[in-house]
């Protein structure tokens, strides 16, 4: 019986394994702008990157993101695959949806950008396709991808430029203090704490309100209150660096290529 | 008399119950409708853009020296013939005028890509900057018709189901709802382009 349960175990793995090349699998929405999943590109070239990337978010509000996969997880044509993982993870603002997203599989020695609706007019195909042949093409095929990544960014930047104004934040920044109603959590500690101060009137007659509150433990309540505050400011040091996506759509704009 | 007010009361509640029921459901169908009717605009539009494309590598093209004559007006002829199909503004099309839709469309797609097979044997022609990027965009064009090709499709499989299951289908029928048309799964006409474009090696046909 436990041979049998074993062998199960065993072709069932088997089958998993042998299932797992052919699935697809669409990325996760990556907390970065410049996103070597590969490894191939130095460090510094990495920071720097993503911070030019970030910066050129607050400037202008378009999302340019860089993604680079070891492989390409998928049975399916590289734009197909590509352009349903920019919509998952919905690059670009809403609304404005200009987002652009350099896609880059290894194994297959396939490049692709992906252009966002709003940004088809200024980073057109033709464009697209220029940056892939001029730009990361050759760079890709001498192994210095840190050089064509660098060039190519700099002109998704350049032709993207002027297109929108930005914010002076990113949407990662914006969404982790001002906007955006507070959590729940928040609600009901206002809603409790508003209840506990209208009973301790109406019990104490409001003149005694504060030394009520004291003798009866309020300073709990208040204790909750403080925390409340940490929900505004409490964010701000994980955005630093890190990419969220406004909501952008994609319509199949952009060029592809292979190295 | 007070049975009777209470019965009278308890129709009532019924009737509006069932008004605002199958308000809600006609409502639900209308939305959908016209989700379908405006991503078929896009649809419009995106195979205008291909269809936009044509003079520009026309001229280009019949600026090679001896370039041959026949693939060209092929191409201007099944141009025209697209521009001829019509269709009710505003709505999506039947399923004969999609049917006549993909036909030309079809036609206009082969004759592109013959066009591009036959400017293979044009070197000089196709080092041109002019032609390259006209492929680049056509490229371009014929990716955003298979994506906006492909959520027309949802968005009417999403409607058509809408309309057959329980509670919408009894009224979907006396309230004018019909079925809308979506694209053939496969068609091969669509798939023809992609081949001649030489980005490095020839890509494995869609799916």
């Amino acid at each position: 019986m436990k041979s049998f349960l074993h062998r199960l175990a065993l072709v069932a793995t088997l089958l998993w394994g042998a299932a797992l090349p052919a699935a697809e699998r669409i990325p996760p929405v990556p907390t970065r702008f410049f996103n070597d999943y590969a490894g191939v590109v130095s460090p510094e070239t990495r920071e720097a990157l993503n911070r030019q990337l970030e910066q050129y978010e607050r400037e202008s509000s378009n999302q340019l993101l860089v993604a680079i996969f070891p492989r390409m997880e998928s049975g399916s044509s590289v734009e197909d695959f590509t352009i349903r993982i920019a919509e998952a993870w919905k690059i670009g603002q809403r609304g404005r949806n200009n987002g652009a997203v350099l896609f880059a599989f290894m194994q297959e020695h396939k490049l692709y950008i992906q252009v966002g609706y709003g940004l088809e007019a200024t980073l057109t195909d033709a464009i697209s396709s220029q940056i892939i042949e001029n730009e990361l093409k050759p760079a890709f095929r001498s192994g210095d991808y840190d050089a064509g990544l660098r060039a190519a960014v700099r002109s998704m930047i350049a032709a993207t430029k002027g297109e929108y104004k930005g914010t002076g934040r990113t949407h990662a920044e914006g969404n982790s203090s001002r906007s955006g109603p507070p959590p729940f959590w928040v609600i009901i500690a206002i809603c409790v704490i508003g209840g506990y101060v209208i009973l301790s009137i109406r019990r104490s007659g409001g003149a005694t309100l504060f030394t009520n509150q004291r003798r009866t433990g309020g300073g709990i309540f208040w204790g909750g209150g403080g925390n409340s505050g940490g929900w505004s400011g409490g964010d701000s040091g994980s955005s630093s660096g890190s990419f969220s996506g406004g909501g952008g759509s994609f319509g199949g704009g952009g060029a592809g290529g292979s190295w | 008399m007070k049975t009777f007010l209470i019965i009278l009361g308890v129709l009532a509640a019924l009737v509006v119950a069932g008004v605002l029921f199958v308000t809600g459901i006609y409502n639900g169908l209308v939305n959908r409708g016209q989700a379908v009717d405006a991503q078929w605009a896009q649809v419009e539009n995106v195979y205008q853009r291909r269809a936009d494309l044509i003079p520009n590598l026309v001229a280009t093209v019949s600026g090679a020296a001896n370039f041959e004559k026949t693939t060209l007006t092929e191409i201007t002829e099944a141009r025209a013939s697209v521009g001829k199909v019509q269709f009710n503004p505003g709505t999506s099309p039947t399923p004969a005028q999609l049917a006549e839709f993909e036909k030309a469309q079809g036609q206009l797609g082969s004759a592109l890509s013959r066009l591009l097979v036959v400017a293979e044997n044009y070197p000089s022609l196709k080092a041109t900057e002019n032609f390259q990027t006209l492929q680049s965009q056509l490229e371009g064009a014929e990716n955003r018709i298979t994506v906006e090709r492909g959520r027309f499709n949802e968005l009417a499989r999403d409607y058509n189901s809408a309309i057959k299951r329980v509670p919408a289908v009894f009224f979907a029928g006396i309230l004018g709802f019909k079925d809308k048309a979506y694209f053939a799964a496969a068609p091969g006409a669509e798939k023809v382009p992609q081949v001649s474009f030489d980005f490095g090696k020839k890509e494995p046909a869609k799916p």
